[in-house]
């Protein structure tokens, strides 16, 4: 039983990790139909910026590491919006379907090589603001940053959801995410709020990274996995259920832990990406995705 | 200048080119490939590994180099990639027309590129690769001579070592081996199964893991149901981190003895406290305890001024000073830079070479590609962020000779 409960509890803080940067694929999707392929490398750039903040490897600390998160925020926000003035919006603009995937991918390639001239190919130690010593609940053990993790991640969504729905921008963004032409006909600078939906993802991602660092390796390489098994989780979830997402990550990360357990830890990976591939054949918009039927 | 150096080649051939502009162009310097990852996950050992190989190069010039020539390093990143590694291969046999070639860090790379050296017969030494195939790849009746030779402890050699102090020394019976997926790993495993089965010890659990998982809770959990008192390793420093401090989240402390890998930086750093006390055998602990050891250690502290004193890899650093100099002696022994003539000075090396590991008396033969034989290697243990020694009578008894 106390194994079990391990698994889960392990399996739900991996989960949560996926859950907060798949979060970051839905914002952009809902608003312009687009995905940002890099958001593996937004995740490690705000982890890397939040190191260099608050860590020693550029002679620093140079804010504590609270001080710190804001400060990675307004960074994931500029980021994502420089990758949709460069790589997004010349596709939108030429309707091209297929241009915005090529060029999130190439961006995100550019800014893992950047990352590793600037801050080495080595994986480097992320000080953690909490404790190390691990908490028991109910026979398991959790680390206090693995809290950390689920909190920030149900938190983050919470004050988007409610900006959504109670703030006359997010309205916007509500508007332009159910019929684009519409909004913009109402008055709505759809381009702006692709933008900011831009910001958004990034931002959201860089908050990823910085909360997982303490717990994961922190280097220029660390997105590329994280991101795309961040992106199975919005498959399986649905790109248009914030709900989904979270359980999505919950179910991906759980089959994970368990299955390295009771069947190998050669297979862990194969039955999460089992799901992935049966919630494509039977659900394709996903497990809480609104089917959304395309008018042409 | 009578021969061209590209732009980009300019600053990796480094501190060789000064001795070389000051030294009289009366002769051709004498050109030997330098091969490692550089960049990438694997460059602690590949830029120790490179430094160990400068310093010597940089010494035997100074001394009046080698034939009363200057030896020139030729300096390649193979990123840890088999491909770019045949790339490079090629590049210094055909291009830069090189001697002989030290380095390789990487089983799998050193598996894929040593093929060309052997074709156009020239030696290279294996200064870190420590798979057990590298020197048996090409074996009398197929082939007459052997080109590839190594100054690196090899798996089987690790293996054996792991095994004796947890079976044997710590008596512990009920072991659990933790492997990463790559040939690495997973070739350190056999040779690991085959050294316990050797003492009629079945492990109680085998697991794999990924480079990169983050999350090391169904491995450790399954050895620890399986009721393993210790763990043995083979991966590199990032992962073995995420084990060590996977076990510290679960509140269960059990020793972790593993390959020579868990005395790199990244290990030492990314645990932090939770790497205390792991066992590996080592080639070279950074201790000054003979005078050659000391002389280096200064030497090393004195050019590259590594973070907090501590050499980021220093069994590469090592075992690649000593490959120059073991390669110096028997181009002079051959008294010619053919390959041929080269390989068979190595294989029957009169002189005896002080080296930073040991001292080698004729260290290889016609069939024994290997200079470090079981016995030389030592346990080391992390302690307080740095490699020290296991047991107190290694560090007092330095002098391990072939």
């Amino acid at each position: 039983m106390d194994i079990l409960l391990q698994l889960l509890m392990s399996g739900v803080a991996l989960g949560m990790i996926y859950a907060v940067i798949a979060f970051g694929y839905q914002s952009t999707f809902a608003t312009s139909g687009t995905l940002n392929f890099g958001q593996g490398e937004a995740l490690m750039l705000g982890a890397m910026v939040g190191l260099s903040l608050s860590g020693d490897i550029l002679g620093g600390p140079f804010v504590n590491y609270w001080l710190m998160v804001p400060l990675v925020l307004l960074f994931g926000a500029l980021q994502g919006a420089v990758v949709e003035f460069v790589g997004v919006r010349p596709a939108i603009k030429t309707k091209s379907e297929f241009g915005w995937i090529m060029s999130t991918i190439a961006l995100g390639i550019i800014f893992r090589n950047t990352a590793e001239n600037l801050w080495g190919r080595d994986d480097l130690p992320f000080p953690s603001p909490l404790p190390t010593e691990p908490i028991h609940i109910f026979g398991a053990n959790v680390l206090p940053m693995e809290l950390m993790v689920v909190v920030g991640a149900i938190l983050m969504m919470v004050l988007v959801e409610m900006f959504n729905r109670r703030s006359i921008y997010g309205k916007a963004v509500v508007a332009t995410s159910s019929d684009r032409d519409a909004a913009g006909l109402m008055g709505i600078n759809t381009g702006l709020v692709i933008t900011f939906s831009y910001a958004l993802s990034s931002m959201s991602a860089a908050f990823a990274g910085v909360l997982i660092a303490p717990i994961t390796l922190t280097g220029a390489s660390m997105g590329a996995v994280l991101g795309l098994k961040a992106f199975a989780v919005a498959i399986i979830g649905g790109l248009t259920s914030g709900l989904g997402v979270i359980v999505g990550g919950i179910l991906l990360g759980v089959a994970e832990t368990t299955t390295g357990f009771y069947l190998s830890t050669g297979y862990k990976d194969v039955p999460g990406l089992v799901l992935l591939l049966l919630v494509l054949a039977v659900k394709p918009s996903g497990l809480f995705g609104k089917t959304t039927i395309k008018k042409v | 200048m009578h021969f061209a150096i590209p732009k980009w080649a300019a600053p990796l051939l480094g501190a060789s080119l000064v001795t070389l502009a000051l030294g009289a162009f009366a002769a051709d310097p004498i050109k030997i490939g330098v091969s490692g990852p550089y960049t990438g996950g694997s460059s602690p050992m590949g830029l120790s590994m490179r430094d160990g190989v400068r310093l010597a190069a940089e010494e035997i010039n100074k001394a009046g180099g080698v034939l009363g020539r200057q030896i020139q390093l030729v300096e390649r990143d193979d990123e840890a990639k088999n491909e770019r590694g045949v790339q490079i291969a090629q590049e210094l046999i055909n291009k830069e027309q090189v001697v002989a070639d030290v380095g390789f860090i990487n089983t799998g790379v050193a598996l894929a590129s040593q093929r060309f050296y052997q074709e156009a017969k020239i030696p290279v030494i294996n200064n870190v690769a420590t798979g057990s195939l590298i020197t048996k790849q090409f074996l009398p009746p197929e082939f007459a001579d052997n080109y590839v030779f190594r100054t690196s402890a090899n798996d089987t050699i690790q293996s054996g070592m792991i095994v004796e102090e947890a079976v044997v020394k710590r008596k512990f019976t009920k072991v659990a081996i933790l492997a990463d997926s790559t040939n690495y790993g997973q070739l350190g495993r056999e040779d690991l199964e085959k050294a316990l089965a050797a003492k009629g010890i079945k492990p109680v659990a085998v697991e794999k893991f990924n480079i990169k998982d983050t999350d090391m809770t169904s491995q450790l959990l399954k050895a620890k149901a399986a009721g393993a008192q210790i763990i043995l390793t083979y991966g590199i420093g990032p992962e073995l981190a995420q084990i060590a401090n996977g076990m510290a989240k679960l509140g269960w402390k059990v020793p972790m003895v593993g390959s020579w890998t868990l005395s790199m930086a990244n290990f030492i750093d990314n645990a932090g406290a939770n790497s205390e006390g792991a066992r590996m055998p080592q080639t070279f602990i950074q201790e000054p305890n003979t005078p050659k050891r000391k002389a280096f250690i200064d030497a090393y502290m004195k050019a590259y001024h590594p973070a907090n004193g501590r050499i980021p890899s220093p069994v590469s650093a090592a075992q690649g000073y000593d490959s120059m100099y073991l390669l110096a002696a028997a181009i002079k022994q051959a008294g010619s830079t053919e390959g041929p003539k080269v390989r068979a000075a190595l294989e029957n090396l009169n002189q005896k070479v002080e080296g930073v590991v040991t001292n080698y008396n004729k260290p290889y033969s016609h069939d024994n590609h290997e200079a470090i034989s079981a016995g030389i290697p030592v346990m080391g243990e992390v302690k307080g962020g740095h490699v020290v020694y296991a047991y107190e009578e290694d560090r007092k008894n330095p002098f391990h000779t072939k």
